[in-house]
Formats: C-alpha cells, structure tokens, sequence
C-alpha cells in the first residue's frame, strides 16, 4: 500500500490558508522578460533575412514559380496549338520592338530579287530594308529584312513574346509550361527521395547494430552503381513521361539522405533526454520521429533544397538523350534539346530556356547555401 | 596497401556485376521490340531467336548473357543502328574519342581550378575574390550542356574561331585539339569551379591556422609558407572532390559530344537508345560503367598512396 499522508502527521495534512503568509512583502521582483523567447527556426529565419543574396534569390525563384503558374494561361496561346505558317517566328514583344530589339524581325538571304514583287509571297509592308545586292549565276538576288510576322500573316497586334518553335506553337507558353512542369518534377522527386531517405537513415541509425550494418552496405552497393547507367535503364524500363523520370531519379537519390539522417540518428540517440524518454517507457517509433528526427530537420532541408536543382538538371539531361517528358508536353530540357537542333538558324529557341534554367539554378544553390549558413551558423562559409 | 586494393577491386568487380545483371532483367522485362518489322518471314524470325537464345528459359538466357561477357567478351549483335554488327566492333571506334575527350577536361580543370581557387582565397575579399566567387557560382549552377550551346553559337556562328563540329578527318593532334577546344572548355568550367570553391575555402582556413603562423615566425616569407605549408595540406581534401567530378564530366560528356558530333559513346548512346537498340544500349552503359570506375578504382588507390589513413581505416 501506498502511504497516502506521504508519511505526515495527521494534524499537518489540514492547515488552514490562513496560517501562512508572504514572505517577501508586495510584489516579487523578478524582472520580466521583455522580449519573446526565439526558436531555432525564428532565429533561422532572421539570419536568412539578413543575407541579402538569400532574399533576393528567395524571390527570384518565387517570381519564376509564379509565373510558371500564371503564363501559360494568359498568353492567350496553349502549349499544343500548332500552326504551320507560323512556325519559327522571331520573338516580338510590345514596347521592345519600338527600340529594335525583338522587333519580330529577320534576315533572309539569298532571295531573286523578281520574287519580292510578288505580293504571295512577300506581302506588302513586309520589305523592311535591301541589306546587300548581289548576283548569283547571273541573276540579281538580294539579303532582305523582312517583318516575319507580316510575311507570315500574322494578325496586326499578336505577339510571340519568345517567338515560335519549328511547328508555330507560342515558346513563352511553352517556356513557363515547361518551367512548371520541370519544377514540379524537381519537387516530387526530391520529396520522394527525402521520405524514403528519412525511414531507411532513421531505421538504420536508430537501431544500429546489425541492421545496421545490413542497411548500410545495401545502400553502398546501390550507391557504387554509376548514377547516370542505373538512371538511364530505370527510364527505358519505364518509359518515357513524367512519373517515369521521378521515380528513376528516385532509385539512388534517396542514399545521401539516408546517410545524412542515420550518422545524425548516432549522434543524437545516446543523449540523456532521449534515455530519459526511452525510461519512462516511450515507444520506439515516438523516439525516432518525435525525440530524434527533429534534430536532423536543418540539415535535411539545407539538403533537399540543394538537391532540387540537381534534379531539374538531371531531367534536362535526360531530355538531352532522349529520355525525357513525352512530346508535346513540354519541360525546359525538351525545349532546350530542341532548340539545340535549329541553333545556328534560330537561337532565341535555345536563349530562352538556358536563361530560364541558368537563373532557376543559380537561385536554388545561392539560396540553398544561404539556408545552409542560417541553420547551421557554425558552419558558414565551408563548402559541403 | 595490397589487402585495400584487392578490396577495392573486388568492390568494382561486384558492381560491374549488378549492372550485368540490371541491365539483362530491365531489357528483357521490356516487351520485345527487335522484330519490329513484318517484313521479316516467321521461320528466320525463329531462326533469329534461338541464334539470341531468345526463346530459352529466362535463366538459361540470364547464363548465356554473362558467360558471353565473361568469358568471350561477346556483347550480342547491334539490331538497329548499326544491323548485324558485332557491338564490341562498333564500340572500340567509339571509346577513344570520349576517353579523350573527358581525360583532356579532367587535365586542364585540375591545374586551372587550383590557380583560381589559390588567387581567391590569398586575395580574400577583394575585387579578384568576388569577381572569382561570382564566377565559381555561375560556372557550378549552370549546366553543361548550356554551356555548350553558348559556345558553339558564339565562337563557330558569330565568331568563327572554332569549328562547329568535331573534325574527324584530322591528322595531326592539333587539328583534333582544335576542333575538341570547345567541348572541353563546356566540360571543363564546372569541375574548374568546383576546385577553385573547394581550394578558397580549404585555403582560407588553413592560412589562418597556427602552424601557418609559426612558420612566418621561423622566418619564412609569405610565399614559402603558403606554397610549402598551406598549399599541401589544402590539396588533400581536394581529392575528395575528384571522383564526384568524373562522374560529372562523363555525365555530361554524353550530352555535348552529340552537340558537337563527336563519334563518341555519347552519340552513339542517344541514337541506340532512340531506336530502341537494346542490345546496344546494355553494351553501351556496361561500357561506360567500366571506364567510370575503372577512373574512380585509380583516383581512390592514388588517394591511398597520398593519404595512408584512408587505407588503414578501409572502405569510407
């Protein structure tokens, strides 16, 4: 039996409130506290908000994420209009024009001069400015500017901001389409890859021992296969499109993360707070995910953000070799791929995309590294 | 030494032999698609299949695929690109262009990144730093094969320095060199970047370190002591970034080899795998794999040489 008077006398267990008094007369004296206390991601985010490439980075792949969402439904175009006429067409863009820049205009070369007054052909107004007079086998030929929205039939006052591809669909509905779906590929995978990543590094760290042991040269095998070959067959045997891309690059990616959490798992399991949990009789599972993993979430965000513009590269490569989304879907490795076939005639095909991706990519790593110094400000300036 | 070799080799053989193994399953599990064309009449269809053991058990088939590796070196016939042709015979005109291509990437990146990375961090903060900084971020977010394309608009279409493809007709070293400038300089920025991000930040600590103070107090100047005493013991943790490295240039090798029409694996590896050639394909990926970490087997024995703790503690 217990003792429930916790071994006091009887006549101590019922005194009266009033028998007691304050010690200290009036108010204690503690201060206040004047401020709020700051948590870990509070303080993350300020030291985030003070660097002012991390910001400006922040917003910049904010701006693209928006506009990916917003473009391709108010260009007035959709990604798989076609129109043959109107196939390769300069860009053109409302005020630009006005300076002589993506004024929808191009250089035709070697044209018999008789052709130009033949108004199926070169309808009128089109005939910018004669560049250059010459002849060829005895007949007068002539390099012409020429309006290509006029030549092409274009209605006045329709715009291609980025031009046209090789079958006359909008390349700036394109871009952003491609934009979204190329992020959307990007995110998907790198979650994937976190949460399989999570459990696999959680389990094996967490338990140790033989598991252990067993996990961790599974996964050194798996990660001693060339990326690119295991890759490239998971996509053959899936087929191209998108899921089929997101799941190949699920097949290795998820052994970084696992590494990162499992060496965490052993940094933090044997800490007093957690034996303490594990004494007052808390289940595994709620140790792993409540008491330890907690720990690990700066660095596995530093992690995943820095893995995202590794896997919009990777689906870019894979559009490359031929493997990537199925046509006319569009992502930015499609457009850039096909842009590379028609460089030399055409550039602004391939100018667009590469900006696109160049800027998405730099934003993701300068922010990812912003990030990485705002968690982790004992290790600001190292590399990985 | 000798016991850390053999386990690496050992290491290498076992992968190579899951990427055999991988690649049979994943081209088999696929729905057939050599005969394709109806033009060819039943009988020499059969004829062709028991010739491929296509129509043996999938073990039996599993057999014959890795005893023809092992022991004949024979990879099976290329069915589409290239028809009827023994794939090792197309491969070995293949392989030199891309080994070359990627060695020569790898050979100027190392000398370039360290005089960068060396430059940034001994004029830390100052103009040459951030122009340097600035740089080391664009060349590692950008891709190669964007790179690429700049490039060959830039110096074969508007500058015409370079010529727009490779030249195969070449004779002399310098006429190939010439005609590969472009591919390699498109390979070569990322890895620069990442030596020269890696050798500022390495150097940089060690320049502020004590021994380094300790040896300007004995007398040496600047100079020797950032030579004979920062430099080494930054250079050792480069090596770690060596191997991340190759793999990112044969990577990307395959994609600006076809841009520039170097006859390489590259190419060759786009065009089997758009026609389907699986055959090809599986040769082609084995290949690759082989040379990957036939480097990575060197770079990772060489690292045992230069740094013995690596050896004793084994493995990673």
């Amino acid at each position: 039996m217990v003792d429930k008077n916790h071994g006091l006398p009887e006549e101590l267990l019922n005194l009266p409130d009033s028998d007691f008094e304050m010690v200290q007369a009036g108010e204690i004296k503690d201060e206040k506290f004047k401020t709020k206390p700051v948590g870990f991601f509070k303080d993350a985010l300020f030291r985030l908000r003070k660097s002012k490439i991390s910001v400006v980075s922040f917003w910049i792949i904010m701006a693209i994420v928006i506009l990916s969402l917003l473009v391709p439904s108010i260009t007035g175009y959709t990604y798989t209009e076609q129109s043959v006429r109107q196939k390769n067409l300069p860009p053109k863009i409302p005020f630009l024009e006005d300076l002589g820049i993506a004024d929808g205009t191009r250089v035709l070369t070697n044209r018999k001069k008789s052709s130009l007054e033949d108004t199926n052909r070169f309808p009128e107004g089109c005939v910018l400015e004669i560049i250059r007079e010459y002849e060829a086998n005895g007949v007068p030929v002539v390099d012409v500017k020429i309006d290509a929205y006029l030549y092409a039939g274009v209605p006045e006052g329709e715009y291609h901001w980025f031009g046209t591809d090789y079958l006359g669909r909008d390349l700036m509905t394109r871009l952003f389409q491609g934009a979204r779906i190329s992020l959307l590929i990007a995110l998907l995978s790198v979650v994937t890859n976190v949460i399989i990543g999570v459990i696999y590094g959680s389990v094996a760290g967490y338990y140790g021992g033989k598991v252990d042991m067993v996990m961790t040269h599974l996964a050194e095998v798996l990660d001693g296969l060339p990326y690119i070959v295991v890759t490239i067959l998971f996509m053959i045997l899936f087929g191209s499109g998108m899921f089929s891309i997101i799941l190949a690059l699920t097949v290795t990616g998820w052994i970084g993360t696992a590494r990162l959490i499992r060496a965490q798992f052993y940094r933090f399991k044997g800490r007093e707070y957690v034996l303490a949990a594990r004494t007052l009789g808390t289940p595994d599972i709620k140790l792993i995910f409540r008491h330890i993993l907690p720990n690990t979430v700066g660095p596995l965000i530093t992690r995943a953000m820095i893995a995202i513009p590794g896997a919009i590269f990777s689906e870019s490569f894979l559009a490359y070799i031929g493997l990537g989304i199925k046509p006319p879907e569009p992502s930015i490795g499609v457009l850039l791929s096909d842009g590379q076939d028609v460089l030399l005639q055409y550039p602004y095909q391939t100018l667009f995309p590469a900006i696109l991706i160049s800027v998405l990519m730099i934003a993701f790593n300068l922010f990812a590294n912003g990030l990485r110094d705002a968690l982790d400000p004992t290790r600001r300036g190292e590399e990985e | 030494m000798f016991k850390y070799i053999l386990r690496r080799i050992g290491a290498m053989l076992l992968t190579l032999f899951l990427i055999m193994t991988l690649s049979f399953w994943i081209i088999r599990l696929m729905p057939m698609s050599i005969f394709e064309n109806p033009n060819i009449p039943p009988d020499i269809q059969k004829l062709l299949m028991s010739e491929m053991h296509l129509d043996k058990p999938m073990l039996l088939q599993y057999y014959y695929f890795l005893e023809g590796i092992i022991l004949e070196g024979e990879f099976g016939t290329s069915v589409k690109v290239r028809p009827r042709m023994d794939v090792f015979e197309i491969l070995s005109s293949r392989i030199p262009p891309t080994v070359q291509l990627n060695f020569l990437s790898l050979l100027i990146s190392l000398p370039l990144g360290v005089i960068f990375g060396t430059i940034a961090a001994l004029r830390r903060n100052k103009a040459a730093d951030n122009i340097i900084s600035f740089l080391i971020v664009i060349c590692i977010s950008v891709p190669s094969f964007v790179f690429a394309s700049l490039l060959q608009y830039c110096f074969t279409f508007r500058w015409p320095i370079f010529p727009t493809l490779y030249d195969s007709t070449a004779t002399s070293f310098f006429g190939t060199l010439h005609s590969l400038t472009l591919p390699i300089i498109a390979l070569a920025l990322n890895p620069i970047a990442t030596i020269a991000r890696y050798l500022r930040g390495e150097l940089i600590e060690t320049l502020s370190s004590e021994y380094l103070l300790l040896a300007r107090t004995k007398g040496l100047t600047r100079a020797q002591a950032t030579v004979r005493h920062a430099f080494r013991n930054s250079l050792v943790p480069i090596a770690n970034t060596i191997i991340p490295m190759i793999t990112g240039i044969m990577g990307g090798s395959l994609v600006v080899e076809k841009m520039f029409a170097v006859p390489g694996m590259g190419g060759l590896l786009i065009d089997s795998i758009l026609a389907g050639d699986h055959f090809l394909t599986v040769a082609l990926l084995i290949f690759y794999s082989t040379i990957s970490l036939c480097t990575i087997l060197i770079v990772d024995i060489s690292y045992g040489f230069i740094d013995p703790r690596i050896r004793i503690g084994g493995g990673k």
